[in-house]
């Protein structure tokens, strides 16, 4: 039995995803992105800070009180951390794609060059 | 590398489009996203890119984040109206009288100046009135030459109405027709939707035997199937070939069905003529050229008194007066509109002081000051698009009474707000006036103390407003009954009328005609629950082409000329009209052609009165004279007033059925039941004569006066919406009031008073500002009664006592109002009041 499909939007899986490794301001979460995508996702800053309002509803992202360096930051700069409630969507996210991958290495193979 | 601070101000600048609360969050991140961005990009080429991915994305997400605040915004105004159920009633109520009477006003203007008349280039299309200027048309040759000679005019066609009786293969029927030019249809660019229009010299003896009908009577006659071209058609007997059907919605002139081609003559003057301007030409030029034409032809014209003759545009001729009616109209809904925006505005003002305490909360948990504005905003769209929708029922009035008082001068134009423009424009005004209510609370936040003394004034002035149209609603309705009720010379209650013409029948010639009216009044007479029987050449009511003379007394003429009215047999008594001495004619008398005359009483007090005249001769010129058998009280032929009750002679018809024979029946018990039978029992006498306008003669009397009752009922109406508005206004001020002096009153009720106390005190206070709108109501309403008696007919002045009354129902509904407003009073908590403060 498949778990139910509750696959997270891509931009939504990425934010998360760059934010598992600490806490990030928005510029930084963007440049992450692009660069783990191979530039494939480029987040404008519209729908970078759109997803992150829906992610902060939801629950799974807060603001984080505490700046790395303020002194070296622009003030206006917003930094987010993932909560548990997020933690916890991605373990769950992963294990349902791990087990979509394995059910398609299953039926397709491993690409022989690989 | 253009200056990176310019970027960044466009930057900002776009990104105000977010909404209030994601731009409060997010735009300052964005924008430093942005400088970095800037930092890393060089060149043009890198810069042009990094906008265009910039536009994209804000064209993406801005919807997005719209839609979401939108939603939020929504729902919070859902959960205020439902705390709130009067005051969002109430402020709906406004909308929709304001947004609906702009609708209705906008139908009518739009049909009127904006929709398209059904002919090519309507506005190269000019008209020239009968009575200012015709066209030399003593012979198809002559108006053809002048017509085809003309500078001005590319070409023009001759037009004249008459009713005709259309004999079909089944049977008669009663229709308007036109004759007209052969180039008609040419000169308006209206192809034929089958067959042909007439074509060159079909207006010529000779050729002339042809008829072109209209789309309905296609579908009436033919069941729209092709069997219609070559087929005969009777006109007042005459037959013509039917050449061609008109597009559908074609009836110009107004209601004409059947076209035949113009029999000129040298005496003719009820030729209209319409034209098409020379293309290229100004309207300037072609006026110029209009009036040399005008000095040669006619050159007596302009000395007399008669208006200059004009040329109009063809639009201009077809609305004639209803065109300022109608922008008259429009100007009065906008006011209403003013009005209602300005209610809502006070409305919201009061909820909003209300709400101070919430909005400083929300404030102070970073709610912006955009933000609230945001969400009035909504609330303010979402209350109009409901008033909006509220109002479409109100617009479907006023364009039914506007197609009443002033129907649309072409079927194809039609007052209907079921229509993709109508309703955009409704839309269009929602959001303005959604819009426009916002802002004045918003401009208010901090200011509630002087936007509470203009709401109070301004209800002051619509109190002024309902006073000055409920008593012109008054007066309309005064002079209504009046009008109904007015003592004419005959009883309508129970009388039964039906038109026929004998017109191209077989009975035209000889004597016959009175064969069928004998024939068709013993049918009649023998009909159960018929007392008498009668008919007429001139009904009461319907004056158009009277005939009459200088009639006299034994060869000594009346100072005043005389109408004469042909009746058949016992038509006085039948009317219901009052015999003062002598008799009805007798069938046998009519039918002897015997000279004997009524003459009415007016006539009669000219000559001594009723006791010297019966039993003299009635005389005019040198031609012998009929003897007076009868003095009956005048019957009101006119309807309008100052040409009532002139001096009358009846004479036994000799031969009716020529111009508008009515039959008229007095029945038992409602006429109503009896028209269809003595239609039929009419009719029965022979199916080759249109029997036609069979009804009650109460229903011609209110078919006459459709206009005053229509204004009579746009009148009231009108008087309704403003004491609703005005009521809604005071509702808005003492809710306001209620809320600014919480504390005061909380003060009060801890030192004493009873709930019951401090409303009345509101109460108090709030009527002065009724007493304050009706003074000058009342003056307003003196005043403006000349108007109304020039606007209404038969309408007249209404006292200052009346009008003042009036202001008393308005008190005692505005009362309630308050009492509503205040319900809340009771219930507040002293201790709670003194603490918040």
């Amino acid at each position: 039995m498949p778990p139910p499909d509750l696959s997270l939007p891509p931009a939504h899986f990425h934010i998360l995803l760059s934010l598992g490794a600490g806490d990030r301001h928005g510029y930084a979460i963007k440049r992450e992105v692009a660069a783990r995508t191979g530039g494939a996702l480029k987040l404008g800053p519209g729908a970078l800070y759109g997803s992150i309002a829906r992610l902060l509803e939801l629950g799974l992202i807060e603001e984080a009180e505490d700046r790395p360096d303020p002194h070296l930051d622009d003030e206006r700069r917003r930094y987010y951390r993932i909560t548990k409630l997020g933690r916890k969507t991605m373990q769950l996210e992963a294990a349902r794609m791990s087990d979509l991958a394995k059910l398609a290495a299953d039926r397709f193979g491993r690409p022989k060059h690989a | 590398m253009p200056d990176p601070a310019l970027s960044i101000r466009l930057y900002r600048w776009l990104l105000r489009i977010f909404p209030a609360t994601f731009h409060d969050r997010y735009a300052g991140a964005m924008e430093s996203a942005f400088r970095d961005e800037l930092a890393e990009t060089s060149g043009i080429g890198g810069l042009t890119l990094l906008w265009i991915r910039l536009l994209a994305d804000l064209a993406r997400s801005i919807p997005v984040q719209i839609a979401r605040e939108a939603i939020q915004d929504g729902t919070h105004a859902l959960r205020l109206w439902s705390l709130n159920p009067w005051h969002t009633g109430f402020a709906i109520a406004a909308l929709a009288v304001g947004i609906g009477g702009a609708t209705g006003g906008f139908s009518v203007v739009h049909t009127l100046f904006l929709s398209s008349l059904p002919f090519h280039e309507p506005d190269r299309l000019a008209s020239f009135h009968p009575n200012e200027f015709i066209p030399p048309h003593d012979s198809s040759t002559e108006f053809h030459r002048w017509q085809r000679q003309s500078t001005y005019l590319m070409s023009a066609a001759l037009v004249e109405e008459k009713d005709v009786n259309l004999g079909g293969a089944h049977e008669a029927i009663r229709a308007h027709a036109a004759r007209v030019s052969w180039n008609f249809f040419a000169t308006l660019g209206a192809p034929a939707a089958l067959g042909r229009a007439f074509v060159l010299g079909e207006d010529s003896p000779g050729q002339n035997n042809v008829a072109v009908i209209s789309y309905g009577l296609w579908q009436q006659l033919f069941a729209g199937g092709p069997a219609a071209l070559n087929s005969t058609v009777h006109v007042d007997g005459k037959p013509l070939t039917i050449i061609g059907v008109a597009p559908s919605g074609f009836d110009y002139p107004r209601d004409t069905v059947l076209w035949q081609p113009a029999h000129y003559s040298a005496g003719n003057n009820g030729w209209a003529t319409v034209a098409r301007l020379k293309p290229g030409l100004s309207w300037a030029e072609a006026r110029a050229g209009f009036d040399a034409d005008v000095a040669r032809h006619s050159p007596n014209r302009g000395r007399s008194a008669d208006p200059l003759p004009r040329m109009r545009s063809l639009r201009d001729s077809l609305l004639g007066s209803s065109g300022a009616a109608s922008l008259m109209l429009m100007a009065g809904v906008v006011l209403v509109l003013t009005i209602a925006c300005t209610n809502v505005a006070n409305l919201l003002m009061a909820r909003i002081a209300g709400r101070t305490a919430e909005l400083s909360i929300r404030s102070a948990l970073g709610a912006s000051r955009t933000r609230l504005i945001q969400q009035l905003l909504t609330e303010c769209l979402m209350l109009s698009v409901a008033g909006g929708l509220a109002g479409l029922l109100l617009a479907a009035g006023i364009a039914s009474i506007a197609a009443r008082v002033q129907p649309p001068p072409l079927a194809a134009l039609s007052y209907s707000i079921l229509d993709g423009r109508i309703l955009a424009f409704s839309l269009a005004v929602s959001i303005v006036t959604g819009l426009l209510s916002g802002a004045f609370p918003v401009l208010s936040l901090g200011h509630f103390r002087a936007f509470a003394t203009a709401g109070r004034s301004l209800t002051a002035v619509q109190v002024a407003l309902t006073i000055v149209l409920l008593t012109a609603s008054l007066s309309a309705g005064r002079a209504f009954v009046q009008l109904m009720d007015k003592d004419r010379g005959f009883d309508p209650r129970g009388i039964v009328t039906v038109n026929v013409s004998l017109e191209g029948t077989s009975y035209e010639a000889g004597k016959r005609q009175l064969v069928y009216f004998e024939e068709a009044l013993a049918r009649l007479r023998s009909l159960p629950g018929v007392r008498s029987a009668s008919a007429t050449e001139f009904l009461p009511l319907y004056s158009t082409g009277f005939v009459g003379g200088r009639f006299g007394v034994d060869g000594n003429p009346a100072s005043r000329g005389s109408t004469m009215i042909p009746t058949m047999a016992d038509y006085i008594r039948t009317m219901g009209g009052r015999m003062l001495q002598g008799r009805d004619f007798t069938d046998a008398e009519v039918r002897s052609g015997a000279r004997v005359a009524l003459v009415n009483e007016r006539f009669a007090v000219a000559f001594g009165g009723a006791n010297e005249v019966l039993g003299r001769q009635l005389t005019i010129g040198r031609t012998a004279g009929w003897k007076i058998v009868g003095i009956a009280a005048g019957m009101e032929f006119e309807t309008d007033p100052s040409l009532a009750n002139s001096n009358q002679v009846f004479v036994p018809a000799e031969r009716p059925g020529g111009f508008f024979s009515t039959f008229v029946a007095r029945t038992d018990g409602r006429a109503e039941d009896h028209v269809a039978a003595i239609r039929e029992a009419i009719r029965s006498v022979d199916f080759q004569v249109p029997v036609f306008g069979a009804k009650t003669m109460e229903r011609r009397l209110n078919d006459f006066y459709v206009q005053p009752r229509a204004y009579r009922t746009a009148v009231r109406l009108f008087a309704a919406c403003a004491a609703l508005l005005s009521l809604i206004g005071m509702f808005g001020i003492v809710t306001h009031a209620v809320v600014q002096r919480n504390r005061e009153m909380g003060l009060r009720m801890a030192l004493g008073a009873t709930p019951a106390q401090v409303r009345g005190m509101l109460l108090r206070q709030n009527l002065t500002v009724i007493a304050g709108g009706a003074v000058p109501g009342v003056v307003g309403a003196f005043l403006s009664g000349r108007f109304f008696e020039h606007l209404i007919p038969g309408a007249s002045q209404v006292g200052f006592a009346a009008s003042a009354s009036l202001a008393v129902p308005l008190a005692a509904a505005a009362s309630i109002t308050i009492w509503i407003a205040t319900r809340r009073i009771p219930r507040l908590d002293i201790m709670q009041v003194m603490k918040t403060d």
